[in-house]
């Protein structure tokens, strides 16, 4: 039995910064978390009493190119991205995940900002979106403010948002038309599956030189996170001198560092390291 | 406190005084006694409660009455025509694709979806839109051979 509970259904976003700047209220849009979260009294939302559904507020939910960026709004759906011939034809990686979330119910429901707005780890759209080096737009009847993603994600289920704010847009450079890359996702199962190991691989490659680079790991660490150092030893190489392995290896040693040994480290270092190995082989050859 | 929803079920235009947080599923079984849709798992893994929304397979245990104010909801009590089954509800009798029956609402709901989207959809569109759909009897060949069949059938009318 779900606890009693105030929905409000605003048609405009400046009708929901002013319910946030005047009482303490969640915001909801797909509900595929807070809603079963709320029917077995989950402590995360327990304290709820007041949401703001932002469905019907049209802005939010359109995908569009503006200038040299692609603008996804917080509540677009992961079937609207999964249809999108924006995303799939410039951000490949970012239809892929969300091809491979949840189910068609849940696709049609969740939205990409619901996904990463607590900042939990396994989070698919994570990886993507930190190789593409998106950003976001947070909202407030005062104030907007355009921070990069990977500074967004504070640490496990806490992020920069303000409870007066709203996420409304995430915003990626529209430039990745010369590269390829892959998304990773290791579940228990095929499909409905909640991610063991996730990452994305970003490379561009120029006359058998990798110009760039980007490596992002999701439900592998606490929260997703880019490999900077890692991405540096790597680009300007040419793809013959490019030790694969030990790149391998050293992703899997960074992961051992930042988590600590786990019950399961036997199992999914290995596994990650060779995931790895076998992604960044395809992509030098040019696949 | 309660709200005023006006939305439309099967077809009918509906209005109802109730709890904005109470679960779709529990509107429409509770409220208005359309007992066809399923409670499975509660939690949106096992696809028992799916209807359609805005013409989308959905999970209605995911869903707050208070979100769905204006829109148009059909469940499987919806889709077929006074005492004639729907094609899909004859293809899976005939393909044996019932046995315990508690997934088949909404196994018909989302491969009605698909239909609606896709009048002719390959193997793999059909395993797509019914992953989200456990079946603990069937072994989902007849499920999926079901629907393939009511495709071509549907497709001829």
């Amino acid at each position: 039995m779900i606890h009693e509970l105030k929905l409000a259904k605003p048609s405009s976003l400046d009708e929901v910064k002013r319910i946030l700047s005047s009482e303490n209220s969640k915001i909801i849009a797909g509900g595929t978390d807070i809603v079963p979260g709320f029917h077995i009294e989950s402590v995360r939302f327990k304290n709820i009493s007041s949401l703001i559904d932002i469905n019907s507020i049209a802005e939010l939910k359109e995908i569009k190119i503006i200038e040299n960026e692609i603008q996804i709004g917080s509540a677009a759906t992961f079937s609207s991205i999964v249809n999108s011939k924006i995303i799939s034809e410039n951000l490949p990686l970012l239809a892929k995940a969300a091809s491979q979330i949840g189910s068609k119910q849940i696709r049609n429901r969740a939205t990409i900002a619901g996904n990463f707005i607590n900042n939990a780890p396994c989070a698919d759209s994570i990886p993507p979106l930190l190789v593409y080096d998106a950003e976001i737009l947070l909202e407030s009847e005062k104030e907007k403010r355009r921070i990069p993603l990977a500074e967004f994600l504070v640490s496990s289920y806490k992020t920069k948002i303000q409870p007066n704010e709203i996420l409304t847009k995430i915003i990626i450079p529209n430039r990745y038309m010369n590269f390829h890359g892959l998304f990773y996702k290791l579940g228990r199962r095929r499909g409905v599956a909640i991610s063991r190991i996730t990452f994305a691989v970003l490379v561009r490659l120029e006359n058998e030189i990798v110009t760039d680079f980007k490596f992002a790991s999701g439900a592998i660490t606490p929260i997703g996170k880019r490999f900077h150092e890692i991405e540096k030893t790597i680009i300007g190489k040419r793809v013959n001198e490019i030790e694969v392995k030990l790149t391998s290896r050293n992703i899997g040693e960074e992961i051992l560092n930042i988590t600590g040994v786990r019950w399961s480290t036997t199992y999914k270092i290995p596994v990650l390291q060779q995931a790895v190995y076998q992604s960044i082989k395809k992509l030098l050859s040019g696949n | 406190m309660k709200i005023d929803l006006e939305f439309t079920l099967n077809g009918k235009n509906v209005s109802i005084e109730t709890e904005p947080g109470k679960r779709l599923l529990d509107l429409l079984r509770k409220d208005f006694k359309l007992t066809g849709t399923k409670e499975g798992c509660s939690i949106g893994e096992c696809g028992a409660c799916t209807i359609l929304l805005d013409k989308l397979a959905v999970n209605s245990c995911l869903i707050l009455a208070g979100q769905i104010n204006g829109s148009d909801i059909i469940t499987i009590e919806g889709i077929n025509e006074a005492d004639v089954l729907h094609t899909l509800q004859q293809k899976f009798l005939e393909h044996g694709a019932v046995q315990c029956g508690f997934c088949t609402p909404g196994m018909i709901i989302s491969a009605y979806a698909l239909l609606l989207e896709k009048p002719d959809p390959s193997y793999e569109d059909i395993l797509n839109a019914l992953e989200g759909n456990l079946c603990r009897c069937t072994g989902y060949k007849q499920i999926i051979s079901a629907v393939q069949d009511s495709a071509k059938e549907m497709m001829q009318d």
